[in-house]
């Protein structure tokens, strides 16, 4: 049985149920008279004051290591100034390193306070205990523990030893919200500093002495397989070293990573390509629209939409689509990989720390525990390093290399070798009553499986997908969505917000089509939709209408939705909407004003965010994650797209596969309201509503929809 | 196996290199260790990669070993000393980095134009940047640094 990409998340690849991470050092205590206080493995602090806290998610621009540490930071009432991060490598003490779903700060929030406020609750008795003094006349403030009466003051790296000897409180007194001071405010990346001066390493600076650089010849086509190369042609490129074969790939070591590319180059590998070496771009959506001739695996039904179809006064129904698209992040591929004397160690970008252990254990026949991964800074993650692929490459070339060797892939590697995400058509139909009610609603989405998390399996358990349409959170009488996921022949993976892009695209510009057709306006038309009982639950879903309806009231607002967009000379204007509920958490809602020009050029001149993540942990990122989410689907909307030809991905650089560029931003206008309760992610869902606003824009400046993406200029002349 | 004298960041190198067309990014993170320079492409589409040659911004990717020697290379490390140079406080001001890793090319595009007798204005900087492409899309930040820059830290 394979593995959804939530089970997937949420248990770890190692299938440990950790979705809180516990704090095993709990009613124990720490190491009696210490010079170093180290109660759980989330923080210590040493006799001069520095304070460590372990951050055991990946950092790849998200803010992590910055967002983790205000938590840790603000239970503990460390000084910000005195703390220093580590990151963690998997094994007892860190379960659950993988890193994705949004999920690092609303997995840690509560067991990342306690281990702060178990810590502060220490130290503050331990003070208490020096003076011989009530602990209650004793308070923590930035790193140190004062005395209310005397005006005492003992900074924590005094109290070391007293607080090392004390028991650890099995239930900390967490602060109220409003007594934080860190939490919920602006604070700049806690890496700043060392990306600015180039000293921040990311996976591919790791430097290990006596480390080789390997460039790796793979078929380019899935299934395909190796027939003959020429080592000595390699071997004759200044630089190289070595030619040795892996499993399904020749490796190139060299001095330097130039010569290793040159050396691959040069080895005129032939291979048998298999049978997937004909595949091009229009059979993958001849199988998708196979595929979508089925009804589906029916996933959520309300009232009989069938019949509430057929007996509406007016119907109306759309196929949507959204294109293959590649991570393309600006790091490429590359992990850093020593076998030796039985043991391995790996510094890899990667987002499954605990899988790229258990599986370069699986492939070296060794215990997880001789396998140490240090987890680099990531340049750019967006769910393709959930996979181990490049990892347990370096792994395979350094057990043979028999010294450390550094795998790094070209740029037109990290295309042909990504793990797509696939091309999705989603079909919808409506029926409006007499009045111009929404009565009835269906949607059905047809796409490949995600090959990252393993084999098809075409009784996998559907996870609450499709994503965005499973948890549609309007009030509609009678509603069926259905699921169709068949087995992809080429490889697939996660991409950012993963299903929800490509359905909430759909649903929410067939929304404006509906809108359109009942002579409503598409802010109202939502509202009332909203408007229905409020949280509303099904299956193990709760959806806050009124909380979207409230963040969808505010951009609306914010974006002066009530007074026509800006005309521009020569340009049709237009302003569109669109608003979605990531997983039950985040709430979110978008507006873009756009204005289409005569030969059907799109421009974006503005998008207005409002999102409700529950408790705000750093302002900075929850806004910088927003304005990253925007400008990503910006470039999913009008740009990107992944070709297949002759069996492999198309597109070799940013020449063919273009992203958005500065000279092409909208002004961003971000409103992050504050949110009651636990914080809710923000990494992947600023990215689904920004496609189907731009439509929406877009119908409403020329009247055109837009059904499929990216945006073609032609379509708009 | 050629000899080519290269100055990278004040200190004058002697670099060793079997082919001299070795493009100076490898030279420099591979042979000098001095990692801050990016790989992102190889083609000079993405802009990590971007150095100083004789104080002009370059992608250090497009240009050989053969084509560096006798010139004066400033990469990010040596962009300044104490990590205080306009450009990198304006960054840190605006708190642009996510990922982080087209950061360098982007700051030492911007040092270029911004310095020297007729430092570039706002527009210029933003369309030599509208040359680079960051993935976590900072743009708006990015805009806001170099408006700090362009103001003379006045802003």
């Amino acid at each position: 049985m394979s593995t959804t990409r939530r089970q997937f998340l949420k248990k770890g690849a190692l299938g440990a149920a950790a979705l809180t991470l516990p704090i095993p050092l709990f009613g124990q205590t720490a190491k009696p008279g210490a010079a170093r206080f180290a109660p759980s493995q989330w923080l210590r602090i040493d006799a001069d004051g520095r304070t460590v806290l372990v951050v055991a998610h990946s950092e790849m621009g998200q803010g992590v290591r910055t967002s983790l540490a205000m938590i840790l930071a603000e239970e503990l009432d460390a000084d910000w100034k005195s703390i220093v991060i580590e990151q963690a490598s998997p094994g007892p003490d860190y379960p659950n390193t993988g890193t994705g779903g949004s999920d690092s700060v609303a997995s840690s929030w509560k067991p990342l306070r306690e281990a702060g406020a178990a810590a502060r609750e220490m130290l503050v008795e331990a003070a208490a205990k020096k003076w011989a003094v009530p602990s209650s006349d004793c308070r923590a403030q930035m790193g140190a523990v004062v005395h209310s009466g005397s005006g005492r003051k003992a900074t924590y790296g005094e109290l070391v030893a007293l607080a090392s000897a004390l028991p650890i409180p099995k239930q900390p007194r967490l602060k109220e919200a409003k007594d934080f001071r860190l939490v919920g405010t602006r604070v700049p990346r806690i890496d700043g500093p060392g990306i600015v001066t180039g000293h921040a390493a990311y996976g591919i600076d790791t430097r290990v002495p006596g480390m080789l650089y390997a460039a790796v010849a793979v078929c380019p086509v899935k299934g395909g397989r190796l027939v003959r190369f020429d080592a000595a042609k390699a071997k004759a490129v200044a630089g190289v070293s070595d030619v040795v074969t892996i499993e399904g790939g020749v490796a190139v070591l060299a001095q330097d990573t130039f010569a290793a590319l040159s050396g691959r180059d040069a080895l005129g590998v032939i291979w048998d390509e298999g049978g997937n070496a004909k595949l091009t771009t229009e059979d993958l959506w001849s199988r998708i629209d196979r595929a979508a001739e089925k009804p589906g695996r029916s996933t959520r039904k309300s009232g009989d939409a069938g019949t509430a179809l057929a007996a509406a006064a007016t119907r109306l129904s759309a196929s949507y689509r959204t294109p293959f698209q590649a991570h393309a992040t600006l790091e490429p591929g590359n992990t850093t990989a020593r076998v030796e004397g039985g043991s391995c160690e790996i510094w890899s970008p990667t987002q499954s720390p605990d899988r790229v252990r258990k599986e370069a254990a699986k492939l070296l026949g060794i215990a997880p525990e001789k396998v140490t991964v240090h987890v680099t800074l990531i340049g750019g993650g967006f769910g393709r390093r959930l996979d181990a692929d490049y990892a347990l490459e370096a792994v395979a070339v350094a057990r043979v290399a028999k010294r450390p060797v550094q795998v790094v892939w070209s740029r037109s590697d990290d295309f042909l070798r990504d793990r797509v995400h696939p091309g999705a058509r989603v079909d919808l139909s409506a029926g409006l009553d007499a009045s111009g009610r929404l009565v009835a609603w269906t949607h059905t989405a047809t796409t490949f499986h995600l090959s990252m998390f393993g084999g098809y399996d075409a009784n996998e358990d559907p996870d609450g997908n499709p994503w965005g349409g499973y948890d549609n959170p309007y009030d509609i009488a009678n509603m069926a969505v259905g699921w169709n996921e068949i087995e992809s022949p080429i490889h697939t993976g996660a991409w950012r917000a993963v299903y929800y892009p490509a359905n909430v695209f759909a649903r929410e510009c067939f929304l404006d089509e509906v809108a359109v057709k009942a002579g409503k306006d598409p802010l109202a038309l939502r509202l009332a939709l909203l408007a229905g009982p409020s949280p509303f639950t099904f299956g193990k879903n709760s959806v806050d209408r009124a909380g979207l309806a409230r963040v969808l009231k505010l951009a609306a607002d914010k974006a002066g939705w009530a007074t026509p967009s800006a005309p521009r000379a020569g340009r049709r204007s237009g302003r569109g909407l669109a608003c979605n509920i990531y997983d039950g958490g985040t709430l979110i809602a978008q507006v873009a004003d756009v204005s289409v020009g005569a030969k059907g050029d799109v421009q974006v001149h503005r998008v207005v965010t409002a999102v409700d993540c529950g408790q705000i942990v750093n302002l900075s990122g929850v806004e910088g994650q927003v304005e990253s989410g925007v400008i990503w689907g910006l470039s999913y909307a009008l740009k990107g797209e992944v070709t297949i030809a002759a069996g492999r991905v198309a597109q070799t650089s940013f020449a063919d596969y273009p992203v958005l560029r500065l000279d092409e931003m909208p002004r961003l206008e971000t409103h992050a309201v504050p949110g009651n309760g636990a914080p809710h992610g923000m990494g992947e869902m600023p990215v689904p509503c920004v496609a189907p606003a731009v439509a929406n824009a877009i119908a409403a400046a020329t009247g055109k929809r837009v059904r499929q993406l990216p945006i073609r200029p032609a379509d708009l002349v | 196996m050629a000899s080519f004298s290269i100055t990278v960041n004040g200190r004058a190198q002697a670099v060793e290199a079997g082919n001299p067309e070795m493009p100076l990014l490898w030279v420099l993170r591979d042979t000098l260790g001095l990692t801050g320079t990016k790989y992102g492409c190889g083609a000079g589409a993405c802009g990590a990669c971007t150095v100083h040659v004789d104080g002009q911004a370059m992608r250090s990717c497009q240009v050989s070993i053969q084509a560096a020697a006798g010139r004066r290379i400033t990469t990010i490390e040596g962009l300044s000393e104490d990590g205080r140079h306009p450009c990198q406080l304006a960054w840190l001001a605006e708190d642009v980095a996510q990922c982080g890793y087209c950061q360098p090319g982007m700051i030492m595009t911007t040092a270029a134009l911004s310095a020297g007798k007729k430092p570039a204005g706002q527009e210029q900087i933003e369309a030599a940047l509208s040359a680079h492409i960051c993935r976590c899309g900072t743009y708006g930040r990015m805009q806001r640094a170099v408006g700090r820059i362009v103001a003379g830290g006045k802003s």
